[in-house]
């Protein structure tokens, strides 16, 4: 039970009690004996004062007869006495004494003569038992110190009764119900009858004031607990159901956090998780080296960084671009953090790349049309290359068109196309200029050079091709004008001109009968 | 006839005497003529008649002689020098020889006997009227001085 606690109030209150009773009694019953022994004393010297009182006569004749027989009489009498340890009588020459231990506190009187007062005739000397005063004193002394004990054990008694009932046992209850109430709940504690108006009563207020403040501390303290995880859960989930990943990191590349896009992300370019992919990833990116100078630039300028970069992909076919977003964050203690978002863009980029096809390439052909052509065109002559282009006309064509349709036409158009794709060198092209009339570009080569690929195309070209539809072999032919830059022109409009009169020049010549394949600008007559 | 005389005398004063005796009479210690102390104080009067001392101060053994009975001269003479009674004197003695160490003084019924043995004991001391005094004897201590 804990009332019965050993170092609880009541029974320490009850050690201290008793003990500083029985040191009380103790101190207070050595000095009442020390006062007694003392009384006694005095007791003991009137006492034998009253002896010697009773004796002087017959000690006077005694000791006037010098009677020894006499003198023995008195002290052995005297001697018989408890507060007399023993008796000397002086007359003349002689001592009379009994047996005895010391002569300490020795108290003589005179004896006079029993017919003359005044004149001495000896002494009677007493010393006083103090074995026996001790008892005596020792005596009163016990029954002192009995009546003291008893006394002070029914003062301790009555003092433990009422402080346990009035302040232990309320202390108890009190700290009994504090034990079973749980802070931030609704109990209080009752204060304990009689105390209404005590110090325990105040205690159990402040108690309750305590109990309320602490409930209401912890509820504002839940409601904003709870506040704290819906924040905290909606966080989570703009983090986590993001379909960009998002990238927490240090600024040397390790990585502190990191959403579930990420790890999709990771999966599709089959790479394991790392702590560190280098500063900003770099190890995820085709050319780390532009995303980290970038993003340097931008940070130094204390700006967002935004840019689009290849991620490293085993799969070529399927090339996964993202827009990278990065910034920097600078936590409460000074800590500086990257953080990364990556945008996939790999479907827009590629429909970017459709649109550009669409810009760019002559829809039925598959070759480039004469927009991109010119470009190409002006971006070699910006690059001041040396080249040639080669202007061609189909011969032939018009009639077929006309006799079987366009899609008779278009077939036609097509194998034309495909002859002149497999025909020059991958960094040269060709190109869709309008109609029948098509454009190649080649660079680095000289006039034989051109005589064999242009003899090596005529000879397909030339080739009958089939028409499935008709179950008919129809033939065209081509008339061919080259012009070089910058021998010829240095600018685009001029260099066609040149090599559409040179390509004049070659179907002329058809016609006089000399049936060229092809004609360089500077052989042409103006 | 001078003999007559004196005697006569002498009864006229034992008359005078027996007549002032509630007053004042004129006792007096005396020794016989022979014995060499010449003087004595009280104490040594007190001490020889009260038991104390058998001897005279130059160390001859004294003899006290008193008188036997309630005698008024024995009255006066133990009022006189310890200041008791007859009946204290006599309690004093009846202790004193119970113990059977001191000798009382030898009794003589008369003062006329006393004065007999006197004038032939050279170490007896007794008291007496002054006048009862014979040439036998003489004073060592008077009662009234």
């Amino acid at each position: 039970m804990r009332s019965m606690n050993k170092s609880g109030l009541l029974i320490r209150l009850a050690v201290v009690m008793v003990f500083s009773s029985l040191a009380v009694g103790f101190i207070s019953s050595q000095l009442f004996y020390r006062l007694t022994y003392l009384g006694e004393v005095d007791k003991s010297k009137k006492q034998i004062s009253e002896l010697y009182k009773t004796v002087s006569a017959t000690a006077s004749i005694a000791a006037y007869l010098s009677d020894h027989e006499l003198a023995k009489e008195v002290v052995v009498g005297l001697a018989t006495n408890g507060v007399v340890q023993g008796a000397i009588m002086e007359f003349g020459d002689e001592v009379v004494s009994t047996d005895m231990e010391g002569k300490e506190n020795i108290i003589q009187f005179d004896l006079h003569s029993p017919f003359e007062q005044g004149r001495i005739v000896g002494h009677l000397s007493m010393i006083p038992d103090p074995a026996y005063i001790q008892l005596r004193a020792k005596e009163i002394g016990l029954d002192n110190a009995k009546a003291l004990i008893a006394q002070a054990s029914a003062a301790t008694l009555i003092a433990i009764i009422i402080i346990y009932l009035m302040i232990t046992q309320p202390m108890i209850y009190i700290s009994k119900s504090l034990h079973k109430t749980t802070p931030g709940t609704s109990k209080r504690l009752i204060i304990p009858e009689f105390h209404q108006n005590s110090e325990l009563g105040d205690l159990v207020v402040d108690i309750n004031n305590l109990l309320s403040n602490t409930q209401q501390q912890l509820a504002a303290e839940q409601t904003l607990r709870d506040d704290l995880e819906l924040l905290e859960k909606r966080f989570r989930m703009i983090f986590e159901s993001s379909q960009s990943p998002i990238i927490l990191m240090e600024p040397r590349g390790s990585i502190l956090l990191y959403n579930h896009a990420f790890t999709k992300l990771l999966d599709k370019i089959n790479t394991d998780i790392k702590k560190n992919f280098g500063a900003l990833l770099g190890e995820l990116f085709k050319e780390p080296e532009t995303l980290l100078k970038n993003v340097r630039l931008a940070f130094a300028n204390d700006e967002i960084s935004t840019g689009e970069y290849q991620i490293v992909s085993s799969l070529d076919e399927k090339p996964i671009w993202v827009h990278v977003v990065a910034s920097s964050i600078i936590s409460e203690d000074m800590k500086e953090y990257y953080q990364l978002t990556l945008h996939d863009i790999s479907k827009r980029k590629k429909e970017l790349d459709k649109l550009n096809i669409r810009a760019n390439y002559d829809q039925m052909t598959q070759l480039l049309n004469r927009h991109a052509g010119e470009k190409n065109i002006q971006k070699l002559i910006y690059e001041k290359q040396e080249f040639v282009v080669i202007l061609m006309d189909l011969n032939g064509f018009k009639e077929i068109n006309d006799k079987y349709g366009h899609d008779c036409g278009d077939e036609i158009l097509i194998n034309v196309a495909n002859i002149l794709k497999y025909s020059v060198r991958h960094d040269d092209f060709s190109c869709r200029w309008g109609g029948d009339e098509f454009v190649i570009i080649l660079t680095g080569v000289d006039k034989e050079a051109i005589r064999i690929i242009v003899k090596k195309m005529l000879l397909k070209i030339n080739e009958p091709y089939f028409l499935s539809a008709h179950k008919q072999e129809v033939s065209v032919g081509a008339s061919i004008g080259a012009a070089f830059h910058p021998k010829d022109s240095t600018e685009m409009l001029g260099l066609v001109q040149m090599a559409d009169k040179a390509m004049y020049h070659t179907k002329q010549s058809r016609a006089s009968g000399k049936a060229l394949d092809l004609t360089f600008a500077d052989e042409v007559d103006d | 006839m001078a003999r007559l005389k004196i005697t006569l005398l002498v009864i006229l004063l034992q008359l005078l005497a027996i007549d002032g005796l509630a007053a004042e009479q004129d006792l007096v210690v005396v020794v016989n003529i022979n014995n060499p102390t010449s003087k004595m104080s009280k104490s040594q009067v007190i001490d020889l008649f009260m038991g104390r001392y058998i001897a005279f101060p130059n160390g001859e053994k004294a003899t006290p002689i008193d008188l036997i009975d309630e005698q008024d001269i024995k009255i006066f003479f133990y009022q006189n020098l310890v200041g008791m009674s007859l009946a204290r004197v006599n309690a004093y003695w009846s202790r004193v020889k119970f113990t059977g160490r001191v000798k009382p003084s030898v009794k003589v019924p008369s003062e006329t006997e006393l004065i007999q043995h006197m004038n032939s004991s050279p170490l007896s001391i007794g008291y007496m009227e002054r006048r009862n005094l014979t040439k036998h004897l003489k004073v060592v201590y008077a009662l009234n001085e």
